[in-house]
């Protein structure tokens, strides 16, 4: 196998891996926060839920933590060459996570889960707040150096090496805070269907029926707040930056291959990369100059306005982005749904929409996954966008050989975990919140 | 300012080695504590609030050194590329162990996990150990400053004597700390196995120092009072264990291994990876970090945060330190 082939493999398999986790610890922080906090105020419910809900988070971020170990050295084993040019700006983000973000969460969760009874409770239900908080902060730091590969700013070439001129510039990019909202919306999203989820299923089987009212109550509440804000404003700004830094990802999402004025927006469709044209398309016209430019005359550039060469892989980008937009709108659809049953007070006596609550649970995962390979899938063959190609950021030294060696072992070891994961994890709900 | 990096990324190292050593070095000494499954748990739990805010000092060490020393960061993990990856998946697998033992309530559950805890720690200081050695020894370098040597080169007698002695001391380290966290009859079998480590750990002590003078040649300069720190803080040590004095104790093994690392970071210096044959040059730390206003930033979002983080950390600490229940 190519070198970078069997690079690009490992780091997307544990990137996509590990980004699992980190959305329920993103997603589900607020919550543990919101029942810590209840209980320091004597609600007894409220005591079990946070017992409950941190059981569930500790086992998560555990195996966020055993996961999240390889990324930190990834970009020295595997591209030592990226890691080389661009360390200098790379670098600074990341080494804040590690001292801003994570000793926060390590730290404090080590209170949260073993303090109860040695800390006095106003520093217990700051603990909860330090986790929420450093979870948060790691989500951005994170973000801006994927944003910074996106969209580099704040930089000068110095030699062969791509040297830092400010820091603030880097982290107040706006192009890395919209992605960073959309991110923590996409993984609110995952956090309150988890918590009605759960909820639903413990009404459906009729079980901690007062509790279970409660998860599904805030849960169906915070999911229609998020699955509005992950489309507008946030994926939608989000839109806007490709559309203007990123204009060859942007014809690739679409399955755009002629340029053209009032451009239609493709709901349905394959493209094809031998005919360079949609198959069997559902279009709504003018939408898409709408969106791009807020105006249904403008011009959008097709594919065929640059080089092949310069093309992202046309199928997965256009795929990915279509399985998050659709399943955003069908979370959307759902919380509405569910919101309106709550508010009429049907909810809790309507199977068929707990059923709904309950089975939409891993979507949310799965739309942000999309997400993430709509937005580095598009950016091939760039791996810092116009600046640098993916194929010239490899370690010279590690041979294929190696890189599929060590592939197969995070393979394995990935499979091992994700299975004592979801089985503790099933295993503590159905436990329940004793 | 690159001394000061030198500094920032040394210091983290040290402050993992100290923290993560003991917790690993309780690892290490648990098969020999421990005789009940209670008293396995209980050093499993003696460590069980602290071990990932211990581990993130290597992780926030890595970031740190990715920002001050790209060069070093992107030529030492790359071309170390599978020993660095065998360290990744012992810490993952050790990590496993500690989350997943107290799930079930099976006495063979516990057996495999406690045996997984004990190989991977024991595992993960040897290989530490080998990798300084080798650092202190010189590594060859190829023309672009990539690792140009076979991996027998690295397994080295030198090295694993380092590795060995890596072991031996931060398993006293450990148990120094076990006899602070714990109750019951294990502590007392801790408090002797402190008193058996100890000679070993001098002996030790004085083979590697004598074997790193032969590889790196005689010098004398004023960093020769290190040692007598180290000589110091090894006897405080005992004079601490033998009369109880727990705290006492467990600084002064603190002290001794810091001061190791002084000792191994002064001969380094200014290389992160010296070349071998020692003495001909290496990966220095100014070839290594990035432009100046880059490096001011990232020294600046460095040391603030780590203030922070030392403010909080000892304050929890603190809060959560003592004895632990072990209920039989
Ligand atoms: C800090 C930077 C960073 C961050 C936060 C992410 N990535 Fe990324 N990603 C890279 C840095 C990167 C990279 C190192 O730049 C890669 C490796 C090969 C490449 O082309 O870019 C990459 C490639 C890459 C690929 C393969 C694309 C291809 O080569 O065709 C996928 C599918 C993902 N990533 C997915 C993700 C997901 C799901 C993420 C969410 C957690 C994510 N990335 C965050
Ligand atoms: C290449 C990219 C990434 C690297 C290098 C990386 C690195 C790490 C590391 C080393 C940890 C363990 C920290 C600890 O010991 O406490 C971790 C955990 C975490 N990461 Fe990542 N990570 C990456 C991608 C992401 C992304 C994209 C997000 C979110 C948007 C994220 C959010 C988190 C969070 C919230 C945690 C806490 C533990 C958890 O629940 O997973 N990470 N990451
Ligand atoms: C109709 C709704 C949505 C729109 C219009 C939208 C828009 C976008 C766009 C344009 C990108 C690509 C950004 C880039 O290439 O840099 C993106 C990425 C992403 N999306 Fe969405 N999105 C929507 C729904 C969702 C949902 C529901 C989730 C998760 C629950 C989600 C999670 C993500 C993630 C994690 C990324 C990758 C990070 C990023 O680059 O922003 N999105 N989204």
């Amino acid at each position: 196998m190519d070198v970078v082939i069997a690079d690009r493999l490992q780091f997307a398999f544990t990137i996509m891996f590990h980004y699992l986790f980190p959305i329920t610890t993103i997603g589900l922080a607020p919550f543990v926060a919101l029942y810590t906090i209840q209980a320091a105020r004597g609600d007894a419910d409220a005591a079990r839920a946070a017992a409950f809900w941190t059981r569930i988070f500790a086992i998560n971020f555990a195996v966020g933590v055993v996961t999240g170990i390889p990324m930190e050295f990834q970009f020295g084993t595997n591209w030592a060459a990226f890691s080389a040019a661009s360390g200098s700006v790379i670098g600074q983000p990341l080494a804040m996570e590690g001292v801003y973000a994570f000793f926060l969460e390590s730290v404090f969760l080590g209170v949260l889960l073993a303090g109860k009874d040695r800390v006095p409770s106003w520093l217990y239900s700051t603990s909860a707040v330090a986790v929420w908080f450093g979870s948060w902060l790691s989500g951005f730091f994170i973000v801006a150096t994927d944003a910074w590969m996106q969209h580099p700013v704040g930089y000068t070439i110095v030699g062969n090496r791509i040297e830092l001129t400010s820091l603030p510039a880097v982290l107040l990019s706006p192009f890395a805070w919209w992605q960073y909202l959309h991110v923590v919306c996409g993984a609110m999203v995952a956090g309150s269907f988890v918590v009605a989820g759960v909820g639903a299923y413990y009404l459906l089987s009729k079980r901690e029926t007062v509790i279970a009212q409660r998860f599904v109550k805030v849960g169906v509440i915070v999911a229609l707040i998020f699955a509005v804000l992950v489309v507008f404003p946030t994926g939608d700004k989000n839109g806007d930056e490709v559309t203007k830094y990123q204009p060859i990802k942007l014809a690739a999402m679409e399955g755009l291959f002629n340029s053209t004025k009032d451009a239609p927006l493709a709901i349905i469709g394959m493209p094809d990369t031998h005919t360079d044209d949609l198959i069997d398309p559902i279009y709504v016209p003018d939408l898409l100059s709408f969106l791009a430019y807020g105006n249904f005359r403008a011009g959008v550039k097709g594919l065929s306005a640059y080089a092949t060469e310069l093309w992202p892989p046309v199928d997965l980008t256009y795929y990915a982005y279509h399985v998050m937009v659709g399943l955003g709108t069908i979370f959307m659809g759902i919380a509405t749904l569910a919101a309106l049953f709550l508010w009429r007070k049907r909810l809790f006596d309507t199977p068929l929409v707990l059923w709904l609550l309950m089975l939409v649970m891993p979507f949310p995962y799965i739309a942000s996954e999309a997400g993430w390979v709509t937005s580095e899938v598009g950016r091939q063959p760039w791996i810092i966008y116009g600046l640098m190609r993916t194929a010239s950021g490899v370690s010279p030294t590690v041979a294929s050989g190696e890189a599929v060696f060590t592939l197969i072992g995070f393979a394995g070891m990935y499979f091992l975990l994700g299975f004592l994961f979801l089985y503790l994890t099933l295993r503590e709900i159905g436990h329940g919140p004793v | 300012m690159s001394v000061v990096a030198f500094i920032v990324i040394a210091f983290m190292l040290t402050a993992y080695v100290l923290l993560d050593g003991y917790d690993l070095g309780v690892a290490a000494v648990t098969p020999l504590v421990a005789r009940t499954d209670r008293e396995r748990e209980g050093s499993m739990r003696s460590i069980g609030p602290f071990w990932n805010g211990n581990e993130v000092w290597l992780i926030a060490a890595g970031g740190a050194l990715f920002a001050l020393f790209p060069q070093a960061y992107a030529s030492a993990f790359s071309g170390f590329y599978l020993p660095l990856i065998v360290v990744l998946w012992l810490l993952m697998f050790r990590g496993i162990a500690i989350e997943l033992r107290s799930h079930f309530p099976s006495e063979i559950w516990h057996q495999f996990w406690d045996a997984c805890f004990f190989a991977s720690s024991v595992l993960l200081i040897l290989l530490f150990g080998v990798a300084l050695g080798n650092l202190l020894r010189g590594v060859p370098l190829g023309p672009q400053g990539y690792f140009s040597g076979t991996f027998d080169e690295l397994l080295n007698p030198y090295a694993l004597l380092v590795g060995i002695f890596a072991v031996v001391a931060l398993a006293m380290h450990g148990a120094v700390f076990l006899v602070l966290r714990i109750d019951g009859p294990a502590v007392q079998r801790v408090r002797r196995l402190v008193t058996r480590l100890w000679p070993a750990v001098v002996v030790l002590y004085v083979a590697v120092t004598a074997a790193t003078l032969a590889e790196r040649g005689i010098g004398f300069s004023w960093i020769d009072v290190i040692p007598v720190l180290t000589l110091v803080a090894l006897g405080a040590l005992l004079f601490f264990s033998i009369n109880g004095r727990e705290r006492g104790a467990f600084i002064a093994s603190s002290l001794f291994l810091a001061s190791l690392l002084l000792q191994a970071a002064v001969t380094m210096y200014p290389y992160l990876i010296p070349s071998l044959p020692p003495r001909k040059g290496g990966i220095s730390i100014f070839d290594a970090s990035p432009s100046p206003v880059a490096l001011a930033s990232a020294l600046t979002v460095v040391i603030v945060g780590l203030v922070v983080v030392i403010i909080y950390s000892v304050l929890v600490a603190r809060q959560m330190a003592g004895k632990i229940v072990v209920e039989d």
